[in-house]
């Protein structure tokens, strides 16, 4: 039974990074469709993250964008008026923002605050995060944001090999997210996810598995907002703030099913394709983001990995 | 000074009137409305758009608000549906989606159909001196709307028979299920009343800034932290939180600047969570 299940795993994780690592070839040359492609791996990589800390340990971070802000914020501040190597402040900003993550569980966790409550204090600090960023200006140059073209490493200097290169951070999310959840990790976020007080009753160390759950998620939210802040070649408080990440985020989550392997591949590949149709209605996208979000949430909380267990009749992780 | 504590105290009640009806809904539904400050701008909106029909500003105002209302009641009757057949922390999580999905549709809804339409009021005299001291005259106006929604507020609260009702919901839903109470329709009306004093806050709002239609996301953050400082729960603890940060909003604009003021009352509300989850005032109501 348990290998029949990993083996599903492999199969769902080979597939994966198969048909992604192929679809530039699909796409042909245009860089304008090589952008969205990357872009779209980006928020599979946040989608990754929230998935573990939302999805496993019901923890509701509504900060993601101010996560993977700080850690991209640190890492270029740093590089810029230090003139140290991105590869020394990448994990630099990484650390940052997995340390915010895991102390706002931990206090959170300690002061026995519901999920709504962590909703709040993180929503608080995205609103501070994004007043700070606009309000540093020497550091920062406020609302104008940083250029950090050919700042970054040589690798995200050039379309197709950044598409590569944060399909491996894509990659190496998922393995490690299978990884975890076979661990005996993976096995008291379910029981955390079900029942959290029989948890703490069983003899699960709640308090460690969860700020665990939030310090990875945070971690990988800091690698992908640094990848991005190099790749996207100009950052600004907007690039990060709660519309352009936590929303996005939460629909291609609800879109592809929560505590899934394969749910934020899916649904941010569905979203991608969404957003492309979207765009032409320019302003309106908001509304329609926000109808989408309405919808997923009442009608369709199990995503479309659920969905398509019910359909197919296999297991898909 | 007295004029910066003045102006402290009435942008409070401003403050407050938003982030009551957070309370309610928050005590009597258990969904924290995160589309609060939207319901203020659409009853700005409206009532912007009726003084364009033509309409004297009063009646306008009352429209507005009134449309406000009717807002929060088809939100309350289709939208919030699925939340409240839920229970406990799955109806909390579900509302909070629910209304912030709701927020973006508002906000992309009306950044498209009325992107230039805003509400601003005039008045006839700006202002007008007591004592030495130059009060305007729409500070007074809003405050007086403020504290007259209040003391009807908590008239009808402590007064009538449906008040009690509904502080019974909020201190036990379960409880007041079984002495023959039915939540659902005092939920209706108290969404539909919370929506109300939103319009109101927000047509207010006109008579010092305009109110646009990019407003929603600044109001609903203010109107959140308030209710957070104050107590989730507690009525008497919004007003006065909302009363406290709007004296510390303006000290601290006049001393240290407008930036590090929104920093501060942010401040202010993560550590009230932290430290205080029930809010700094919290008494029952």
């Amino acid at each position: 039974m348990m290998r029949e299940r990993h083996f599903a795993d492999y199969v769902t994780l080979t597939a994966v990074v198969v048909v992604l690592a192929l679809a530039p070839l699909a796409l042909g040359d245009s860089a304008h469709y090589m952008r969205l492609a990357t872009l779209m791996l980006i928020y599979m990589g946040y989608a990754v993250a929230f998935n573990i800390i939302f999805g496993h340990t019901r923890q509701l971070f509504l900060c993601l964008g101010a996560l993977a802000g700080s850690s991209g914020y640190v890492s270029v501040v740093l590089t810029i008026k230090l003139g140290l190597s991105p590869w020394l402040t990448i994990p630099l900003g990484v650390a940052s923002a997995a340390l915010l993550g895991g102390v706002f569980s931990y206090v959170s966790v300690r002061r026995g605050l519901g999920v709504i409550f962590v909703g709040i204090v993180t929503l608080v600090f995205s609103l501070i995060f994004h007043n700070l960023v606009l309000g540093l200006r020497e550091l920062t140059n406020g609302e104008t944001g940083i250029e950090t073209k050919g700042l970054g490493p040589a690798v995200l200097q050039n379309a197709s090999a950044s598409y590569y290169a944060v399909l491996g951070v894509v990659a190496a999310s998922l393995v490690m997210y299978h990884l975890l959840m076979r661990s005996r990790a993976g096995k008291a976020f379910q029981a955390i996810a079900d029942d959290e007080l029989a948890a703490e009753l069983a003899g699960i160390d709640v308090t460690f598995y969860k700020v665990l759950a939030a310090t990875i998620g945070s971690a990988l939210l800091g690698v992908v907002g640094a990848v991005y802040a190099y790749y996207s070649g100009f950052i600004s408080p907007t690039v990060y703030s709660l519309v352009s990440v936590d929303i996005v985020v939460l629909v291609t989550l609800l879109l592809g099913g929560m505590s899934t392997l394969l749910g934020p591949v899916l649904g941010g590949a569905v979203f991608a394709v969404l957003d492309e149709v979207v765009r032409p209605l320019g302003r309106l996208n908001v509304l329609v983001y926000g109808i989408l979000m309405i919808v997923l949430v009442v009608t369709f909380r199990h995503g479309l990995v659920a969905m398509l267990r019910k359909v197919v009749r296999i297991r898909i992780p | 000074m007295i004029a910066i504590l003045l102006d402290g105290i009435v942008q409070g009640l401003q403050l407050s009137l938003m982030a009551v009806g957070i309370t309610l809904i928050f005590g009597l539904g258990g969904v924290l409305n995160l589309a609060h400050g939207q319901f203020a701008v659409v009853g700005g909106i409206a009532a912007a758009l009726f003084v364009g029909e033509g309409l004297h500003p009063l009646a306008a105002c009352v429209l507005g608000v009134l449309t406000a209302g009717l807002f929060g009641l088809i939100v309350d009757r289709t939208l919030l549906v699925p939340a409240y057949r839920c229970a406990g922390e799955e109806r909390l999580l579900l509302g909070l989606l629910i209304t912030l999905g709701l927020s973006f549709a508002v906000n992309g809804f009306l950044d498209f159909r009325y992107a230039d339409i805003a509400l601003t009021l005039r008045l006839p005299t700006p202002s007008y001196e007591i004592g030495g001291i130059t009060v305007r005259s729409a500070s007074v106006i809003a405050a007086l709307i403020a504290l007259g929604a209040f003391a009807l507020l908590f008239a009808f609260l402590k007064g009538t028979l449906l008040g009690k009702v509904i502080r019974s919901i909020i201190q036990n839903e379960v409880g007041a299920g079984l002495c023959g109470i039915n939540p659902a329709r005092i939920r209706t009306l108290i969404v539909v009343l919370s929506a109300m004093l939103a319009g109101l806050g927000g047509i207010a709002q006109g008579l010092f800034s305009s109110v646009g239609t990019e407003m929603g996301n600044e109001l609903t953050s203010f109107a959140l932290i308030v209710a957070v400082v104050g107590g989730v729960r507690s009525i008497n603890g919004t007003l006065a939180a909302g009363v406290l940060l709007g004296i510390v909003n303006a000290f601290a604009s006049y001393l240290v600047g407008a930036y590090m003021t929104l920093l501060i009352l942010l401040a202010t509300a993560a550590f009230t969570i932290l430290l205080r989850p029930q809010g700094l005032f919290a008494y029952r109501t």
